[in-house]
């Protein structure tokens, strides 16, 4: 699908406040629960996953780094056998993923070679790009859905159904298969599904529906392998968005469903929540890759978004969240520095942002929300409806129900190379 | 190449942002690919900085690499344009560093005047965070400190106070204010707010402060040989170590005194130094010979940490509060040595030097002590095993962050770690009043036990992953478990709740060691005759 008009997107480069594609593993180690994620990697990897992603509480936790040193730089070829021993032993994964990092990228090592070396029948250890090199944050889970396809069965020619793409929760993952169910859509499961042996078949005809929208590539591969179709529709968030979804998924079904109510309905139901939305400037600055979809339904809500950044627009992939964002200053790899210049200047009422950023923000005046946490929450389809609209309202709330604040006496001392 | 998990220290990008984040007017370029700037959030959440901190990521992407393209140039005059700071550090990360290119010319491509401009380029996969830091600060000491006039009246420089600093600003506290019932004034402290023009003037003052083996030592050497200024490294951890340190300070105060014709600084009052003026400066004195307290000299710790804490706490323990030390350690192989030498006659066994936390953890889980102090690693180890545990220096969590003032430094810092020490342990009366009637109407304690009131919950609130990271923490069997006989299960419940695990693997132990695959009644009898329990 191309668009129907040419959107701009304006892209720039640079200082881009967000994570390497290695993030993905704080979700994907516990969506996938019989798999390990191993990163090849430094110090700074197992210092990123320790400290941004505040994940030092597990025991003994599905996911660690093969410790490059100083002395590894030298040799050909990382030698992992005895790694991969050890958390057989200690895991008994099913599966084992591994991950590619920057150090070893830039030493050129052959991941798709050494993963093959490493994997059995038994134990298959797959390759998975994720260096900072080439990908952001949560464009590395593209990268284990990728490699998770040889896995998924051939779904035979005839057998229409829909296969879901990307990892949500349990939770979510039922509401969305009830709903399609409701739909008369057949449902053939999701990429990927919560065991290693459990991934879904795929075929010609087979409907790809994606569920998240950093995605794109693994979408591209299981057309081109399996033939299979991708559903392009808006993303499953927000009454617009949910409503464009399954009707356009139930037309490719053959199933026609007009869902005009529902969506009114779900408008209704967050009216005092899109009434404290309308006319507010909005910005987000650019981290998850989720904020096509998040743009477009605070604009739906009649916010005014002032900046919708993003790390990566695949102009065909995201095309029907463009058009929607038609009139929207999207973006593409802001520059930081430019962004809290137009930030100053034009004074937002909220601001989406990384964790980086956040603080800062508010203690230039700003009230935010941390992108990271649309990640963390159920706002897909018709029951994340309020969930979603409510993170939207709740910290503007918040800052309406705090006493005035005096910057200049409370924040004193809090950052002396500040002052 | 060895499979890790967590590490104690961070990277040496950590420890160059960690000084250059705490100063004025100075900014660090990474040059790095995308996400190396992760570290950013550690200031932002944990310090919960109300401004940017001045870190900026010159991204490196493979497509620059595969066509030879630098936005160092460019992101450097992005950076002067912007926040105009005094001097930019740059720094490459670690795959960067591989790449072997010439900072120095690409930065100059800049346009931007070399004076502006500092390349530190360390190698990052044998310096780390502490190091990097202590190196970085000593650099720019190096590069500004000018000899000048004396100050006219005592002043000290406080050095090595950095960003992310285990309770930093409480420790800072507490010697401003011993310094204050002095009389002594602070020139600098650095690099903990300081500006490149406060590192000038650092050589006015008297005398260098600096406490902390890790960071700040270096510079303090540098400036007692280049400008012939006195130093103090001890870390007034302790009530003893406090009151030794302020002798120290004063005699080597008044030496510099005499020279000038300044009158000397006479020790005043011990009570002038107490939060009001006019009692003891510290309970400890008291506390650890009060009857309650006794019990303390059958408690067992051990300590784990970075050298200035570890150093501090088993002295501290052991000279202060009279318990007994079973083992210490550190995961600064840099500093073992020191750590050694300091805690000659401390230890009934080699100093433990190790990086990995799986065998502190073991340690801990073999030994069982009454009370370890330690790091966030330790924490969690000891959460498995129900052992007391207090932090007592980083790595840290966010809950190690807080508002109040907990110095560890001086007379408030003392009476700060006792008390922590206090309730991490189980306590003397009480424990009698367990042991002796059992588990009566203690049992529901311990699906608590686990979690003690100041436990970081896995969701923190901090947008960390965690809170659903958390849901899913799945117990782990341990291998080749040994089964218990149901009446076995129920005498151990007689056993108070918070030695019940020491008392099952004990007997666990001596069952295994009999060649029994399960404890039953008989073999938990033959266990606490031949154990003494």
């Amino acid at each position: 699908m191309q668009l129907s008009r040419d959107i701009q997107v304006i892209k720039e480069d640079n200082v881009t406040h967000s994570f390497c594609g290695l993030a993905c593993v704080g979700w994907m180690y516990q969506k996938i629960k019989d798999s390990f994620f191993l990163v090849l990697g430094t110090h700074t990897c197992a210092h990123f996953l320790q400290n941004a992603l505040g994940m030092m509480i597990f025991a003994k936790p599905r996911f660690g780094i093969a410790l490059m040193e100083e002395g590894d730089l030298s040799k050909n070829e990382p030698t992992l056998e005895e790694i991969i021993r050890e958390i057989k032993a200690d895991h008994n994964p099913s599966v084992i993923f591994l991950l590619s990092s920057c150090t070893p990228e830039v030493m050129k090592v052959d991941f798709k070679g050494l993963a093959h070396t490493l994997s059995t029948d038994d134990v298959p250890v797959l390759f998975v790009p994720a260096s900072g090199l080439v990908y952001n944050f949560t464009q590395a889970e593209d990268s284990v859905l990728s490699a998770l396809v040889p896995f998924c069965p051939v779904a035979p020619a005839g057998q229409k159904s829909v296969v879901f793409l990307g990892s949500v929760n349990d939770v979510t993952a039922d509401d969305l298969r009830a709903e399609a169910e409701a739909l008369g859509i057949s449902v053939g499961g999701f990429l990927p599904e919560s065991r290693f042996d459990k991934m879904p078949a795929i075929g010609p005809d087979t409907v790809l529906a994606p569920i998240q929208p950093y995605l794109s590539r693994v979408a591209v591969k299981l057309a081109r392998e399996r033939g299979a179709s991708v559903l392009h529709s808006l993303f499953p968030f927000g009454p617009d968005g949910t409503r464009a979804f399954w009707e356009d998924l139930a037309r490719e079904f053959g199933i026609t469903v007009d869902l005009r109510d529902r969506e009114k309905a779900a408008w209704e139901k967050i009216r005092n929540q899109t009434e404290l939305l309308k006319g507010k400037k909005v910005f987000l600055t650019a981290d998850t890759m989720m904020e096509l979809p998040l743009a477009r339904f605070l604009h739906s809500a009649g916010a005014d978004v002032v900046e919708c950044s993003s790390a990566y627009i695949n102009k065909k992939f995201h095309a029907r969240e463009l058009e929607a964002l038609d009139g929207v200053r999207v973006v593409e790899q802001p520059n930081f520095h430019r962004q809290l210049e137009d930030v100053r200047r034009i004074q937002p009422d909220l601001i989406i942002t990384s964790l980086m950023t956040a603080n800062p923000f508010v203690g230039n005046g700003f009230v935010v929300k941390w992108s990271m946490e649309f990640m963390l929450m159920s706002i897909h389809s018709w029951s994340g409806v309020v969930t979603l609209a409510n993170m939207f309202v709740s910290p503007l709330q918040r800052r309406s129900k705090l006493p005035a604040f005096d910057r200049e006496v409370w924040l004193e001392g809090v950052m002396p190379s500040a002052e | 190449m060895r499979l890790a998990f967590w590490l104690y220290e961070g990277t040496a990008l950590h420890g160059i942002s960690r000084v250059t984040n705490s100063m004025k007017g100075v900014h660090t370029v990474y040059h790095a690919p995308q996400g190396d700037d992760y570290i950013t959030a550690t200031y932002t959440m944990l310090e919960r900085t109300p401004q940017f901190p001045g870190l900026s990521i010159s991204v490196v992407r493979g497509r620059d690499l595969a066509q030879g393209v630098s936005r160092l140039p460019a992101t450097l005059q992005q950076v002067d344009h912007h926040y105009n700071p005094e001097l930019i550090v740059i720094a490459p990360s670690c795959s960067t560093a591989l790449l072997q290119e010439d900072l120095h010319q690409l930065a100059a491509h800049s346009g931007l005047p070399q004076e502006k401009i500092l390349v530190y380029a360390l190698n990052p996969f044998r310096v780390s965070e502490n190091e990097a830091a202590d190196g970085l600060l000593t650099e720019l000491v190096k590069r500004y400190a000018v000899a000048q006039e004396k100050t006219r009246q005592p002043s000290v420089n406080l050095i090595g106070f950095t960003s992310l600093g285990f309770h930093l600003r409480a420790n800072l506290t507490s010697l401003r204010r011993m310094l204050q019932t002095l009389g002594i004034a602070v020139n600098v402290v650095a690099p903990w707010g300081a500006s490149i023009d406060d590192l000038r003037k650092l050589p006015a003052a008297w005398l260098n402060i600096a406490p902390y083996r890790e960071i700040g030592t270096t510079a303090a050497e540098y400036l007692a040989e280049t400008f012939d200024m006195p130093a103090l490294y001890e870390a007034p951890i302790g009530v003893e170590p406090t009151l030794a340190w302020l002798r120290s300070l004063i005699e080597k105060l008044n030496t510099a005194g005499a020279e000038r014709g300044v009158p000397p600084i006479i020790m005043p009052k011990m009570h002038e130094f107490s939060l009001d003026g006019q009692s003891a400066p510290s309970g400890v004195p008291w506390f650890a010979r009060t009857a309650d307290m006794e019990s303390f000299s059958n408690k067992r710790a051990f300590v784990f940490g970075d050298a200035t804490h570890t150093v501090a706490l088993v002295k501290f323990l052991h000279d202060e509060l009279g318990m007994q030390i079973i083992g210490a350690g550190t995961y600064l192989e840099r500093h073992a040595d020191w750590v050694r030498k300091e805690l000659e006659g401390y230890l009934p066994g080699a100093l433990i030097v190790t990086d990995k936390f799986q065998d502190v953890a073991q340690i801990i889980d073999d030994q069982m002590p009454d009370l370890v102090c330690g790091t966030q690693m330790e924490r969690h180890s000891c959460r498995k095993l129900d052992v007391p545990c207090m932090v007592v220096c980083p790595p840290t969590h966010i809950e190690n962050h807080l508002l109040g003032y907990y110095p560890f430094f001086g007379f408030d810092g003392a009476d700060v770690i006792a008390d922590r020490v206090y309730l991490s342990c189980k306590l003397g009366l009480e424990k009698h009043l367990i042991d002796f009637f059992g588990d009566a109407g203690l049992e529901y304690e311990e699906s608590e036990a686990s979690s003690s009131p100041e436990e970081p919950q896995p969701s923190d609130g901090n947008g960390h992953l965690s809170p659903e990271v958390a849901a899913d923490v799945v117990p782990i069997a341990e291998e080749g478990e040994m089964k218990w006989s149901d009446e076995a299960e129920t005498m151990l419940k007689k056993v108070p709740f918070f030695v019940r695990k020491k008392v099952r693997k004990n007997t666990e132990t001596f069952a295994r060691g009999n060649g029994d695959s399960m404890v039953s009644v008989e073999v938990f009898r033959q266990a606490k005759e031949s154990l003494g329990g």
